[in-house]
């Protein structure tokens, strides 16, 4: 088997890409290491840079469960469209060979979502008054 | 494409879809009616499967999809757990506290993907079922969100199962990178070239990893007590049987129509896998006072057991595992829907002390489900076991200088049958012959569990004693693998 036959080998780029990574986050670590000048520690200059801000508190603070649901609800109809573009994209070429199909399938993917969408409807997922 | 192909599968989905709209227009006293029009709904697709029979083996939607004798066997065997799974929800529905509309949705979908998986044809729609699965099963297995073993048990289940799919997902990668594929009949046509490339072992080894996850056997077997003691007992019988079917539909299908080339080969790591999982199984059993942990660890026994039918790569090997895998679904039925009704929030051996007199019914049902999973004949457990054991003697036989290693297999198999009655007996012990049991209330059994529980004794006594029906159907379903 030649090596050019190999699937695998259409990765080496990616393989050398990782190696460079790696070799430029270490190499600059160790370059710091050997050129550069060691300065004084102390327990200020050891504290988080916050733009200034001295950090003081907690590092997070409780939301309110609605934000988590508008995430969710924001993914899934990101998704939808993510889905939608390339279908478009190809509908006119599918749409010659086998038109039930191409126009089944996202209306199937569009039905479910609908049910989806009635669900967190009714639910109160978009009420903001509770 | 051919819809036609998926009517089961599209059934299951659109029962899901019309009980979640229904759910939100049903006053919260009303949603144990969904419960039981879920089951009901279970039931007319079963029906309908029966009329789908015959016929030769199809290959549809772009040659992902196959629709033959073992898929119409394990959609079967689905549907009739989603059927057992969904009652004994509704017994169980109280203790669920929220979403019990939700609760059943999830459970189609899961059994959707089971379903999907039956008929996977290819790596890709293997993967997309085994995520419908898994995902469904995070929710499911913590459901129970103000009940710290249950969020606990969702934990676990959510991070081990992850880590599985990861195995399966670079297993497919490299499958797939060294055959220019992942179609099923594909890979078999290029058996022979891919054999050459030790990345494609390599591959076909994670994949089976992935699929070591899901029926709990050894080595990713560790999350099984853990997450069967905290998820509600619906999902935990869900799991038991259903995925651990899925799991076994899937083994099957990959080494037996992806890569028969190799599967002989496999033979001997099976063999390992096997006899390391019924150990392991059988022996952590002993000490377990919880019976939820105890039948978690005998769900890993089992799925030792049911690898012996696979690593004797042979046509009767296989049926063996459909056989057992039928009579299994329903002794485990059985005993998850006496746990179900006994044990409320003390899970605890001890609680089933004097059953027999407080319902002699559960405690008959659930003494005979034990005596199954034991294997004392003429119980469907017994003529499982023995169907195992014969396919590997007849390996054994087949490979004959070098038998040793089956003969081997079959005596530890034995060995933890052995020590598996131990532990099994014991159960029957407390509920017949405990001293002073402190409580002696008579429980009151519901028509809803009655009946199940007694379709699930009727079946496993049927099987036991005239196995000839379901044998000639594992039988002829097997034809869809080469060996």
């Amino acid at each position: 088997m030649k090596v050019a036959d190999y699937q695998l080998s259409q990765y080496l780029p990616v393989l050398i890409l990782g190696i460079v990574a790696v070799a430029f986050a270490a190499g600059t670590l160790l370059l710091s290491v050997l050129v550069g000048k060691r300065g004084r520690d102390s327990r200020i200059k050891d504290t988080a840079y916050e733009c200034g801000m001295l950090p003081v508190g907690a590092g997070g603070t409780r939301l309110s469960v609605k934000f988590y649901l508008v995430a969710m609800l924001f993914i899934l109809f990101d998704i939808e469209v993510v889905f939608l573009y390339p279908w478009a994209v190809i509908f006119r070429s599918e749409a010659g060979r086998e038109p039930g199909v191409i126009l089944g399938s996202m209306i199937g993917f569009m039905l479910i979502l609908f049910i989806g969408y009635l669900y967190a409807l009714k639910k109160g997922a978009f009420d903001w008054k509770h | 494409m051919n819809l036609s192909l998926l009517t089961l599968e599209l059934g299951v989905i659109g029962l899901a879809l019309a009980l979640l709209l229904i759910d939100l227009w049903t006053p919260p006293a009303l949603t144990g009616r969904l419960g039981l029009a879920a089951a009901i709904g279970l039931l007319l697709i079963l029906a309908l499967s029966w009329n789908m029979s015959g016929g030769p083996p199809v290959v549809g939607c772009g040659g992902m999809f196959a629709r033959d004798g073992l898929a119409l066997f394990f959609k079967r065997l689905f549907l009739a757990v989603g059927v057992l799974v969904v009652l004994m929800g509704v017994e169980y529905r109280e203790r669920l506290a929220l979403g019990f509309g939700e609760f059943n949705v999830i459970l189609l979908i899961a059994l959707a993907g089971m379903m999907f998986a039956a008929s996977a044809n290819d790596f890709v729609l293997l993967f997309v079922a085994m995520e419908l699965m898994s995902v469904s099963f995070y929710v499911l297995v913590s459901f129970q969100r103000s009940r710290l073993p249950s969020l606990e048990a969702g934990v676990k289940y959510l991070i081990l199962s992850a880590l599985a799919a990861a195995f399966l997902v670079f297993g497919i990668a490299l499958i797939f990178g060294v055959g220019n594929t992942t179609n099923f009949a594909a890979l078999n046509a290029e058996g022979v070239r891919l054999a050459q490339d030790k990345l494609y072992w390599l591959g076909l080894l994670m994949v089976l990893l992935g699929l070591a996850f899901k029926i709990a056997a050894f080595p990713l077997q560790m999350w099984a007590p853990d997450v069967y003691q905290g998820a509600p007992t619906p999902v935990t019988a869900l799991l038991a049987i259903g995925s651990k079917a899925a799991g076994f539909v899937l083994l099957l299908r990959v080494l037996f129509v992806a890569a028969p080339v190799l599967a002989a080969h496999w033979s001997k790591l099976l063999m390992l896998a096997s006899a390391v999982t019924i150990l392991y199984g059988n022996l952590c059993a002993i000490p377990q006072r919880n019976l939820k942990r105890l039948l978690g660890y005998s769900s890993i026994a089992n799925a030792g057991y049911l690898l012996l039918g696979v690593a004797a790569v042979n046509a009767s090997g296989a049926a063996a595992v459909l056989y057992y895998l039928a009579g299994y679904l329903f002794t485990l039925a059985a005993a998850f829907l006496v746990i179900c009704v006994v044990m409320r929030d003390n899970e605890d051996i001890g609680a089933l002390a004097g059953l027999s007199r407080r319902s002699p019914l559960l405690a008959g049902a659930l003494a005979l489900a034990m005596v199954s999973l034991a294997g004392v004949p003429p119980l469907a457990g017994f003529l499982g076991k023995f169907l195992l054991f014969r396919a590997l003697i007849e390996r054994g036989a087949a490979e004959s200088p070098e038998s040793f290693r089956s003969y081997w297999l079959a005596g530890v198999a034995v060995i933890g049958v052995v020590i598996s009655l131990y532990y099994y007996f014991a159960v029957i012990r407390v509920m017949y012959w405990a001293k002073d049991p402190p409580d002696l209330s008579p429980i009151i059994v519901p028509a809803r569990v009655q009946i199940p529980l007694a379709v699930c004794l009727v079946a496993m006594i049927y099987l036991g004693v005239m196995p000839g029906a379901v044998l000639a159907g594992a039988t002829e379903a097997v034809k869809a693998l080469k060996f």
